[in-house]
């Protein structure tokens, strides 16, 4: 009982995160049609970048509030420069592309930054930790579990009920519609791909107190935000939710249950997901 | 006549001349040294650290006058951690740069797969990182030495720090590749050795977290609900950093057990916690920078410290030391040519930083002494330096050549 | 008509490559040569790959599965005491061609985005055999090979030691497969597959079974990687897991994407370049991560059709 809730609040904790990452990258595909295998870089960027804003500015918050919004910025240059030349090409050109700008964004990080460990502390209001049962559980695992949904919320209501929202779910669904009724089109997808940006490099800022920073940090969640967006249903809001707490949980008790094959969980997920479901859980037809 | 003599003249004074230019020729010819390390990806800190001590070394060699007269030069090649990557690399510095001797190699899998290469590059290739006890073992050559603390050393000090403590009962964490299990074996079998009566938790209650883990968490949890006596921990680099910090937050270290880290005085890990590494925890490293006072190592510390700006890691030490290692074989050889060098490496006797090291002659493993220690914060140090100290010796800790599996000879 | 020239000079310009490259080991240095050896190899690797992507527009992003399949059970075998190189190569195909089959009659439901996931997911099961199963892999050090048995013909016995001798072993291999997969593009079979690629509810409606095609190519794809590598594994004289891992299969689709998907030669070319710009890349800088993509980004953007695709289309709208 007493593992049990434990390992319900770990998987709780780091589906969260996975969830900021794919949101993002589900985001970006649903509206934008690219599947960004530069988005774990750009978490990555966020870490970095929060980083280096707490050391300007001692604060945490400031970190977590202007680092993703850097990020942001440099995802938009991104999209401007790069993306808007491969939109109509098959998916594969779109993924060497993004790959070539991760190998850019993971090295440039090195160059920069050396390529050593970073560590960033937590705020101090976060920093503690909380009695459950005969141990102690660190509130900042916490805020983690609570932050998700309220940024899931968030952004539920921006798609919903704000006009940008609707104008982009209106591009995401006929981008010659939408043009022909006079949205700005291309605007529209840089501020998405802005948008998933922010996302993964919120992701990226809230992940910094927690595990530690290094070059290529990235990578490590790069091929497990793509299998939760693709079994949650590419593009899919509620799906990438789904997914990331279905992975999150699965890794936490997979530690107790899964021995040798414990590598291959997550794989083994996706491919029952799309076996039975071949647009993922919430994936329309 | 007269023409002839000239001729002949001219060709003796043309030959006397090459004989004379000869050994200028010779001299002038740099010596070369190629090195294989991890330069890129997520473990390139480590071969940052390398290529630091290496290129320290060799400063040092050139300033005083090189090696026989020879100046040197380093050659730096990545290997990315990947086997084939590495294979290409050790070839190129082989076949197209032709360098004298190779040094280097991180990851044991690496190791493991491109040691049974060497023998047809016909170069001598010093180990200075890799731990795996099979390239001194079962699949140990004529070319391959290695100047490094490897695994089986390392775990035997560590199963000797543990027999010293209460504990009766001891778990793992580790990562979940060769190197975390055969850890764990070996602290086993030595352990029981040790102290005979020591229990071990079983295969589903040790944890090992695969590489690319960041959330230790589950696995945290999981060692504290086994409770266990005491736990030995073999993980490593940013495995380490994080989950010392999750653990420090989950109350791990408040837990009534002893923790050993085989690899937690690392600088590198050292320097990222700073002071979020707990203190009072037994930590083992390959080379320590404190360990001793020789002025060797002081010179050591010191230069690296003044030029780099951090204290020295074990691979920065690993790669400094081979230069001179190498220095020291060319020496005793009198030679650069690669049988006798490789010759004189066996059972050469060197005193580097981290103390005097022999190399053996038939598995071509460096007898050199491990350093652990209990963490501690001075004020004189940016990082948890170690306080008390334990050095054990070479001899000690190293096992028999019969143990070893290597069938040289 | 078009089509009858276009045969005959892919089948001139396929010969003239391989007598250009039986030729290549004379001028160059060894380390060249060995540099050669694994373009050859994964050059096979990334056109089997694009037998799949270019052929029959399936993204395979578990290539290296098979790949790995190929080098495990070809190593394995042979440390097990398999005497005859054929035999163990043999032993490789057929492990890559069993798990070619089994995971292809999942995989060729799905398309695209999907397809690509999937055999991502089964690639990366493959590798966690590899890097876990210790007893019979090596786990995550890998196998490595201390002697590669000569090869024998015509009671002549030849060692493969020697760079050169590997090269010239690898050149005939990869040539006779190269070969094979020309032949199977060509054939009524290959017309199919492109027909699905462009149109597969056509297809279906005319009475072709879809999914048997895709199949039959992906088994195809399967058995040429497990090939390249069992050739990998006896030109490093080893197999490890990192053969296996997701980021090897991504390889031959950065080289096919490089070379032209849309060239019969393409991938190989791509391989080729891919080897040559490492190389000068890793000469001028440690940093050869920002410049290959530095690289890659203005070529991906400015020729979609690849490089040798690029100068291909030149020649010949020059000539139209």
């Amino acid at each position: 009982m007493e593992s049990f809730v434990v390992n319900l609040l770990n998987g709780l904790s780091w589906g969260m995160l996975l969830f900021l990452i794919s949101v993002g990258l589900t985001t970006v595909f649903g509206v934008l049609g690219v599947l960004n295998f530069a988005h774990g870089s750009l978490f990555m960027l966020g870490a970095y970048l929060s980083m280096w804003v707490m050391h300007l500015v001692p604060s945490f918050w400031a970190g977590l509030v202007l680092g993703p919004v850097l990020v942001a910025v440099i995802g938009m240059v991104i999209e401007v420069f790069f993306l808007r030349p491969v939109y109509d090409r098959d998916v594969s050109y779109q993924l060497l592309l993004t790959f070539a700008i991760l190998l850019v964004l993971d090295d440039a990080v090195r160059l920069i930054w050396g390529p050593g460990y970073h560590v960033v502390e937590a705020p101090q209001i976060l920093a503690g930790v909380f009695p459950l049962f005969n141990h102690s559980y660190p509130v900042y695992r916490l805020f983690l579990v609570c932050i998700g949904p309220v940024i899931g919320g968030g952004l539920w209501f921006f798609f919903k009920f704000t006009r940008w929202g609707k104008l982009i779910r209106a591009a995401a669904m006929d981008r010659e519609m939408a043009e022909g009724i006079g949205i700005r089109v291309p605007l529209l997808f840089t501020a998405v791909f802005g948008l998933g940006t922010w996302l993964a490099a919120l992701g990226g800022a809230l992940a910094a107190p927690h595990q530690s920073i290094g070059p290529s940090m990235g990578e490590r969640v790069i091929i497990e935000s793509f299998i939760v967006v693709v079994i949650g249903g590419l593009g899919s809001f509620p799906g990438a939710f789904i997914g990331a707490i279905v992975l999150g949980f699965l890794e936490a008790f997979g530690t107790v249950f899964a021995g040798r094959i414990q590598m291959a969980l997550p794989y083994i997920l996706l491919a029952v997901v799309l076996l039975i479901r071949p647009r993922g859980l919430f994936g329309e037809k | 006549m007269k023409r002839s003599q000239l001729f002949s003249r001219t060709i003796l004074a043309v030959l006397l001349c090459l004989v004379m230019c000869m050994p200028a020729i010779a001299a002038e010819k740099p010596i070369k040294l190629g090195f294989v390390y991890i330069m890129s990806g997520p473990f390139s800190t480590y071969g940052q650290f390398a290529k630091q001590g290496a290129q320290l070394a060799i400063d040092e060699i050139n300033a005083s006058g090189g090696i026989l007269g020879r100046k040197v030069e380093g050659y730096f090649e990545d290997s990315t951690g990947k086997p084939d990557v590495a294979a290409r690399a050790l070839k190129k510095l082989v076949y197209q740069v032709g360098v004298d001797c190779l040094i280097g190699l991180d990851s044991s899998g690496v190791a493991k797969t491109v040691v049974p290469l060497i023998p047809q590059m016909k170069t001598p290739l010093i180990i200075t990182h890799a731990a795996t006890p099979d390239v001194t073992g079962n699949i140990c050559n004529d070319y391959v030495f290695r100047i490094s603390l490897n695994l089986a050393q390392n775990v035997k000090a560590a199963a000797k720090v543990a027999s010293e403590s209460k504990a009766n009962l001891w778990t793992t964490i580790g990562p979940d590749y060769a190197f975390g299990h055969q850890s764990w074996e070996y602290f086993q079998k030595y352990l029981k050795e040790l102290k005979p009566g020591v229990k071990f938790m079983p295969k589903d209650k040790v944890a090992f977290s695969p590489i690319k883990t960041t959330d230790f968490s589950s696995y945290i949890t999981k060692i504290m609900q086994s409770k266990p006596e005491g736990v030995f921990i073999s993980l490593w680099g940013g495995n380490l950093i994080d989950f010392v910090r999750q653990a420090d937050q989950m109350g791990f270290f408040k837990g009534d057990f002893d923790v050993l880290m085989s690899l937690g005085a690392a600088t590198e890990v050292l320097y990222a916690l700073k002071d979020k590494m707990p203190v009072g925890i037994w930590v083992g490293t390959r080379y320590w920078f404190l360990s001793n006072n020789s002025p060797v190592n002081v010179k050591f510390r010191t230069a690296y410290h003044k030029r780099f700006g951090q204290y020295p890691s074990y691979n920065a030490h690993g790669a400094y030391g081979a230069v001179y290692t190498y220095k020291a074989a060319v020496e005793k050889a009198k030679s650069v040519d690669k049988k006798a060098v490789i010759k004189a490496l066996e059972g050469l006797s060197i005193e580097l930083p981290v103390g005097k090291i022999t190399i053996r002659a038939v598995d071509h493993q460096a007898v050199t002494d491990a350093c652990w220690g209990k963490t501690a914060a001075d004020p004189a140090y940016p990082i948890r330096i170690l306080k008390p100290m334990r050095i054990f010796p070479g001899k000690e800790i190293t096992r028999p050549v019969e143990q070893t599996g290597c069938k040289r000879k | 008509m078009g089509r009858n020239t276009s045969v005959k000079s892919q089948f001139i310009s396929g010969v003239s490559i391989f007598g250009i490259l039986a030729l290549c080991p004379i001028f160059f240095p060894i380390y060249w040569t060995m540099i050669l050896t694994e373009i050859l190899i994964m050059g096979l690797f990334a056109m089997s790959f694009n037998l799949l992507f270019g052929y029959s527009g399936l993204l395979s992003f578990g290539q290296a599965g098979f790949f790995g399949l190929g080098a495990y059970a070809t190593t394995i075998s042979i440390l097990h005491g398999v005497k005859s190189i054929w035999l163990a190569m043999l032993i490789g195909m057929a492990a890559s061609a069993i798990g070619a089959t089994l995971i292809g009659f999942l995989c060729v439901r799905r398309d695209e985005i999907f397809f690509a996931m999937l055999t991502l997911g089964f690639g990366m099961m493959i590798y966690t055999v590899a890097h876990n199963w210790r007893e019979l892999t090596g786990g995550s050090d890998g196998l490595s090979l201390f002697m590669v048995p000569p090869i024998h013909f015509f009671g002549l016995e030849v060692s493969l030691e020697p760079p050169r001798a590997m090269y010239y072993f690898s050149l005939i291999i990869v040539a006779a497969a190269v070969y094979i997969l020309w032949r199977v593009i060509r054939s009524p079979f290959g017309l199919m597959l492109m027909a699905s690629r462009e149109n597969k509810d056509r297809l279906y409606f005319v009475g072709a079974n879809v999914k048997n095609i895709r199949l039959f190519a992906f088994v195809i794809a399967g058995v040429m990687a497990g090939l390249s590598g069992a050739l990998f594994s006896l030109f490093n004289h080893m197999a490890a897991p990192s053969f296996v891992h997701w980021s090897f299969s991504a390889r031959p689709v950065l080289m096919t994407i490089l070379g032209g998907s849309e060239i019969f030669f393409g991938p190989a070319c791509g391989a080729a370049i891919f080897f040559v710009l490492e190389q000068l890349v890793t000469s001028i800088t440690e940093n050869w991560m920002i410049v290959l993509g530095a690289i890659l980004i203005p070529v991906v953007i400015f020729t979609p059709k690849g490089i040798l695709g690029t100068v291909v289309s030149w020649f010949t709208d020059n000539k139209a």
